[in-house]
């Protein structure tokens, strides 16, 4: 089952070095460096709503490693 | 009372629950104080120290003496609130008992509702003698506190008073009230059946609790009031259904006093009942 | 003049339908220096009241019983049971940012965290490295927690009375943390990433205040509750994909997280937002999460009365068959003439459990004939049964950052 898993990230990760094959030129650039084109745009909301998952779900992670503690989950 | 009162009000409006509450508590108050035998100053009392002299009675005293008159006649003399007496002579603690027959004769001398002079709101009662409205007051109580409770809000709604209870209606949308039957083998713990109750009363009398070994028998802690002994061979619990909690009270009262005869007494007079042998 | 410092604040107002409110504020402020140093400290306040599911089953109906002994059980109607409850936590983090290099990103952090019943103390590492000309970013991290769980009142027995002595004392919870992504920028208006990340918990894992019904086997009604028992180890992990597309005008945000752990949890989230800038100076950003969850091994929504209690058991639905939907939308903006850029941002969650939820029962209508009224008509009739499990919660979002 475990296996399973983590193929499942390998392959994702494939995904993502094979299709890459498109050259970004430093010109090219533009788009990518507004403040928006992040993975977490508003990280402000984030944090907040990591918490507020956290404490109403039994999941956790996806973002952060040494996310804060507390008595929720 | 001696038991958790509840009163369970079917309505989002937490004022007119809050009043509810607020009216059926004073009114259980007022019934504990009047009529608790163990206050000092109330009716009760002075009739138990009255040392043989008339007391003139109020109309609520009154109504539930009357109340008792008749079921110590259509009992044959099993319902007696003059039989208190006999709790010195008895210790239902689960022990052995070897109980003494004179003292058992000594406390029948002052046992016994027709040596009781009981007219026109006067009543006298012999020097020594007792009265003792526990068997009652629990159901009376209920059936005042949701008079009260009727006053305060139109929502319907259920009152406990440590297992006799009384529902005004059906809940909203027409559902009826779920009353689990204790079981009296492991009492507060499991059930042995439901019933629905949109309205009326239910009451449970039983005999599991408390009792005493005699001769190796187990013997139930009621006690008939004529022999001085507990009511043989009765029911763990009877639960009754009636119109008002008084009368379900009473009639599973009566019931258990009967023995054996529980059901067929039961299903003479005509109401729902269920027995737990 | 580059910035020197940047703040960010935040007011989250939250509120579930008859159950819990919490007003937290939280505040950042980042001091960036030379070189890309940057020393940030976070304040987080947070003021919970309300209520709170116990476990305890709902059982439909109101039931009270009557009995001979004066001994009653009255549990009320359709709603959940909850229990009230008010906490404060505040928390406190610091975080350095470092660069090593060109292409090297190292960030440390420390937490401390405190509220009535729980404290947090934890730290954590993470590095990024840019390769092959900035087109690939590979991220690895990790971080350790330890935790103290301290319930008022002591803690309960797992699987014992809730009625039982609670122990005193504290009680060490300790979480491991690693993870490693890897981001790739696709073309020109289009970036991926994957991240994987896996956690190890040891300690005291189970919530302290949750309890479990005991349904009678008859009556198939709640008689009564023990607390709940979790295992002292879990082991959790999740594989989280993310692409950030640049559409003509919008940016489309799409993240994909698969979630599994030892104790049977696992998860789907998918969380979609689109950022539409409205003019030079605002944006709007609706968004959609959708969330399901299938439950932990030893979940359960009641046990049985009588028979012996299993290793380990929880009710909270927080480790039940869960689904979650969120919509909501930001919209940010600027102040004319001011520095710095407010965002509002309002959000509806849905919460259900699938599945069983009020209890199905053997029913006598009054007329019953004693104990065998009540066999004979075991049967199918739930007696309008219970609502599911569910909770509506609205949030308000206000924010606020300036670089100065």
């Amino acid at each position: 089952m475990n296996t399973r898993r983590w193929l499942l990230a390998a392959l994702l990760l494939a995904g993502l070095g094979i299709s890459g094959c498109a050259t970004v030129h430093p010109w090219d650039r533009d788009l990518l460096a507004k403040k928006s084109m992040r993975f977490v745009p508003l990280p402000h909301e984030t944090a907040v709503d990591d918490h507020i998952y956290f404490s109403k779900e039994g999941s956790t992670g996806g973002m952060d490693a040494a996310g804060g503690g507390c008595g929720c989950n | 009372m001696a038991s958790p009162c509840e009163v369970l009000v079917d309505t989002d409006d937490d004022a007119a629950a809050g009043a509810a509450l607020v009216a059926a508590r004073e009114e259980a108050l007022r019934i504990e104080r009047k009529f608790s035998r163990y206050r000092a100053d109330n009716i009760v009392h002075a009739i138990n120290h009255s040392e043989g002299r008339p007391v003139e009675v109020d109309e609520e005293t009154a109504g539930l003496l009357d109340y008792a008159a008749t079921c110590h006649d259509i009992s044959d003399g099993r319902f007696d609130i003059t039989s208190g007496v006999l709790r010195r002579v008895w210790t239902f603690d689960g022990g052995e008992q070897r109980p003494d027959a004179t003292a058992i004769a000594r406390a029948l001398e002052l046992v016994g509702w027709s040596r009781v002079t009981w007219r026109e709101r006067v009543l006298t009662l012999p020097a020594g003698m007792e009265i003792d409205l526990g068997g009652i007051g629990k159901e009376y109580a209920v059936d005042r506190a949701a008079a009260e409770v009727a006053k305060a809000t139109d929502a319907a709604f259920l009152a406990n008073f440590g297992g006799d209870l009384l529902a005004s209606g059906s809940r909203r949308g027409g559902r009826p009230w779920l009353v689990g039957v204790d079981d009296p083998a492991r009492t507060g713990a499991a059930q042995v059946m439901r019933i629905e109750l949109t309205r009326g009363a239910l009451a449970t009398s039983g005999d599991a609790r408390r009792y005493v070994i005699v001769d190796g028998h187990r013997l139930g802690h009621i006690l008939d009031p004529r022999t001085g002994w507990p009511v043989a061979v009765a029911p763990r619990s009877v639960t009754v259904m009636a119109a008002t909690c008084t009368e379900a009270g009473t009639l599973a009262t009566l019931a258990i006093l009967r023995g054996a005869d529980a059901a067929p007494f039961l299903e003479a007079h005509g109401v729902q009942h269920w027995v737990v042998a | 003049m580059t910035p020197r410092w940047q703040l960010e604040t935040t007011g989250l107002i939250y509120g579930e339908e008859s159950r819990a409110t919490v007003v937290e504020p939280v505040g950042r402020l980042t001091r960036l220096f030379e070189n890309g140093r940057a020393l940030s400290l976070g304040l987080t306040l947070d003021a919970i009241t309300g209520a709170s599911p116990t476990g305890a089953l709902p059982t439909g109906q109101v039931v009270t019983t009557t009995s001979a002994s004066g001994h009653t059980t009255t549990s009320s109607a359709d709603a959940t049971p909850t229990h009230p409850f008010q906490d404060f936590r505040g928390a406190v983090d610091l975080g350095w940012e470092e660069p090593l290099g060109t292409l090297v990103n190292a960030t440390t952090s420390a937490h401390y965290s405190q509220e009535k019943d729980y404290a947090s103390l934890g730290g954590g590492l993470k590095t990024s490295v840019d390769l092959l000309n900035r087109r690939f970013t590979l991220t690895v991290g990790g971080g350790v927690n330890r935790d103290r769980v301290f319930p008022v009142g002591g803690t309960a027995q797992g699987l014992a009375s809730d009625t039982a002595a609670r122990i005193p004392g504290d009680n060490p919870k300790q979480v491991v943390t690693g993870l490693v992504g890897l981001s790739h920028v696709m073309s020109r208006r289009w970036l991926m990433g994957v991240t994987a990340s896996q956690a190890r918990e040891t300690g005291y894992l189970t919530d302290p205040y949750k309890v479990i019904s005991l349904v009678d086997p008859v009556t198939q009604l709640p008689v009564a509750q023990v607390t709940e028992k979790r295992p002292s180890e879990r082991k959790r992990a999740d594989v989280l994909g993310s692409s950030v597309y640049h559409l003509e005008h919008d940016i489309l945000y799409v993240n994909y997280r698969y979630y599994w752990d030892d104790w049977g949890v696992r998860s789907h989230t998918v969380d979609v937002k689109v950022r539409h800038d409205l003019s030079e100076t605002s944006w709007l950003q609706p968004h959609v999460r959708l969330y399901g969850q299938s439950p932990a091994q030893f979940y359960v929504f009641g046990l049985t009365h009588g028979p012996p209690l299993p290793e380990f058991a929880s009710a909270d639905e927080r480790l039940g068959p869960l689904r979650t939907a969120t919509v909501g939308a930001t919209y940010g903006f600027h102040v004319p003439g001011s520095p710095g850029e407010f965002t509002v941002r309002g959000e509806y969650i849905l919460q259900w459990l699938v599945g069983q939820s009020a209890p199905q029962a053997a029913n006598t209508t009054v007329g019953g004939n004693g104990l065998r009224g009540a066999a004979q008509a075991a049967g199918d009739d739930q007696g309008g049964g219970g609502r599911p499990f569910g909770t509506n919660i609205g949030s308000l979002l206000i924010g606020y950052t300036v670089a100065f």
